[in-house]
């Protein structure tokens, strides 16, 4: 049967109509076939290809690691490939492109397998794969992913963190810091008085204002490790390692401040009548079961019965004494 | 098993360090950097013996770049890393950052050029020195768990025997250790026995 079939048609032809580059060298690295599609991109005819070395039938350069996978395959007759991820265009093969535009040489997959010529010569079978296609699939699946991650991490309005990328982060935060014995320090925030606010300006005019105070907390932080995230409606979080108290006590100020001095109207808050916020901090090494979220929400709360408008720091222990003050 | 003896082990140790330099030239050709392989020590066992601990298959996933051989003796050869560790491999040889669930398929190419590279260069070396010729299909890499590949060596009833090579790899200063596993049939490891006496024989 495979006879019968292989009479019916020229192997030659079958070699031509491969969609893939088709080389045979002999021992000496003579050319011996050379397809339609190799010589289609290599622009060099089979005439001007059979019965001269691999390397000189190209007008540019070979890549030295071709040649000595070439070599190795001649001397040890074990198959050998050549990836695109760490040769990229090991030959000059180029992909015909529009007459104007700078011909860009392909990307490439090769492998080389030993062979025996019917007079027993040892032979290579060079086979070229156009990887240029999946390459750039794989650039834009890489693009759209990063993209996609940047999207399920952050808050569509404001462009910080969202209350996702929270959880996870608190959770490794709050290892690292029990782990290193360092001090960690949260701050939760909540826009004072901002249902009157929706209420009286509209809720675009909300949204504009939480977008706001988002980016004058943001503007605080300046180093990679600390983050910023909305964590509901009106509420953020700060989320910052390796402070002292005393220095994390005046950073909730600055933070008090930004916001105050952004000077945002807000006609039904007294005694400012602009937009203000509280700033809840708890701040301390954590040990065992300590919560530090929950004692700057218990801070935020002292700060709001307060009377707005200001910062309230819960250590992590002696809560009690400090609810009292 | 008794057939193979301290002596034949320490020849296959040299042979398999010479062509672990052969594959390390290669390899920095590549990354245009120092390589360094070494292979510490072979053994050969009973694949019922094998277990986690002969093959440091201590946990997690492994990139498995396989080809098989004939000649004089036939074998499967695998060559393994833990997946982090082909990973790294393959990012420090391409100079790029990738997470390993981004793993795709020219990284796995690139693995199997590797494996190709280093499994080519012991197997020839042995070719050279013991003077025969092998024939080899391509590399092909898969990922698969410790427990897989357990079972794939141990099942495998017509190779009996594995040879285990431990491989210690630097790329770019990054210390990476993997196993060369060569699976064999009682008939295979005989003629390799054999082969290894005629050249003891011939340095003697």
């Amino acid at each position: 049967m495979s006879t019968i079939s292989a009479k019916r048609f020229d192997m030659e032809d079958i070699f031509n109509s491969l969609n893939l580059g088709v080389c045979v060298v002999d021992a000496d690295s003579k050319v011996l076939l050379w397809n339609n599609w190799i010589a289609k991109h290599s622009d060099i005819k089979e005439t001007d290809a059979l019965n001269r070395q691999f390397e000189k039938v190209f007008s540019e350069s070979v890549s030295p690691a071709f040649l000595t996978a070439l070599k190795h395959t001649l001397t040890h007759r074990l198959p050998v490939v050549l990836s695109t991820a760490l040769h990229r265009t090991p030959l000059p093969l180029y992909n015909a492109s529009e007459a104007n535009q700078q011909q860009t040489r392909m990307y490439q997959s090769i492998t080389i397998t030993p062979i025996q010529s019917q007079l027993n010569e040892s032979c290579c079978l060079i086979q070229v794969t156009d990887s240029s296609t999946s390459i750039k699939r794989e650039k834009m699946l890489r693009s759209h992913s990063e993209i996609l991650k940047k999207e399920a991490t952050t808050d569509s309005l404001t462009d910080i963190c969202n209350r996702r990328f929270f959880d996870a982060h608190y959770e490794m935060a709050i290892a690292e810091a029990k782990r290193q014995k360092h001090p960690l320090s949260i701050f939760m925030v909540d826009i004072d008085f901002f249902k009157p606010y929706n209420d009286y300006y509209g809720h675009i005019a909300g949204d504009n204002a939480i977008k706001q105070v988002a980016s004058a907390l943001k503007s605080q932080l300046s180093r990679a490790t600390d983050i910023v995230a909305r964590y509901g409606g009106e509420e953020f979080v700060l989320v910052m390692p390796h402070l002292p108290q005393k220095i994390a006590e005046q950073f909730a100020e600055k933070l008090r401040s930004a916001v105050f001095n952004l000077a945002m109207p807000h006609i039904n808050s007294s005694p400012f009548h602009r937009v203000t916020i509280s700033v809840g901090l708890c701040t301390g090494i954590p040990e065992n079961d300590d919560n530090l979220l929950n004692k700057a929400d218990a801070a935020l709360y002292q700060a709001k019965l307060k009377g707005r408008n200001r910062c309230i720091c819960l250590p992590l222990c002696e809560t009690e004494e400090y609810l009292e003050q | 098993m008794s057939s193979l003896s301290e002596l034949h082990l320490d020849a296959l140790a040299e042979i398999f360090s010479i062509g672990a330099g052969r594959a390390a030239l290669s390899l920095s050709e590549i990354v245009g950097d120092e390589v360094h392989i070494s292979v510490p020590y072979v053994q050969v066992i009973n694949s019922e013996d094998i277990n986690a601990t002969t093959l440091s298959l201590n946990s997690g996933r492994f990139g498995a770049v396989s080809q098989y051989f004939s000649g004089p003796f036939n074998a499967e050869a695998v060559l393994l890393f833990t997946e982090e560790q082909a990973l790294k491999i393959v990012s420090d040889m391409m100079g790029s950052q990738m997470g390993i669930d981004e793993l795709a398929e020219f990284e796995h190419e690139a693995m199997c050029e590797l494996g190709n590279i280093i499994l080519n260069a012991c197997l020839s070396a042995m070719a050279d020195i013991l003077h025969f010729t092998l024939e080899s299909s391509l590399p092909s890499y898969r990922v698969a768990s410790a427990d897989e590949i357990l079972h794939r060596l141990k099942k495998n009833s017509n190779q009996p025997y594995v040879m285990v090579l431990h491989i210690d790899l630097t790329i770019e200063k990054r210390h990476t250790t993997g196993n060369l596993v060569f699976l064999l049939s009682s008939t295979s490891l005989t003629n390799l026995v054999i082969h290894i006496n005629q050249f003891l024989g011939s340095i003697s």
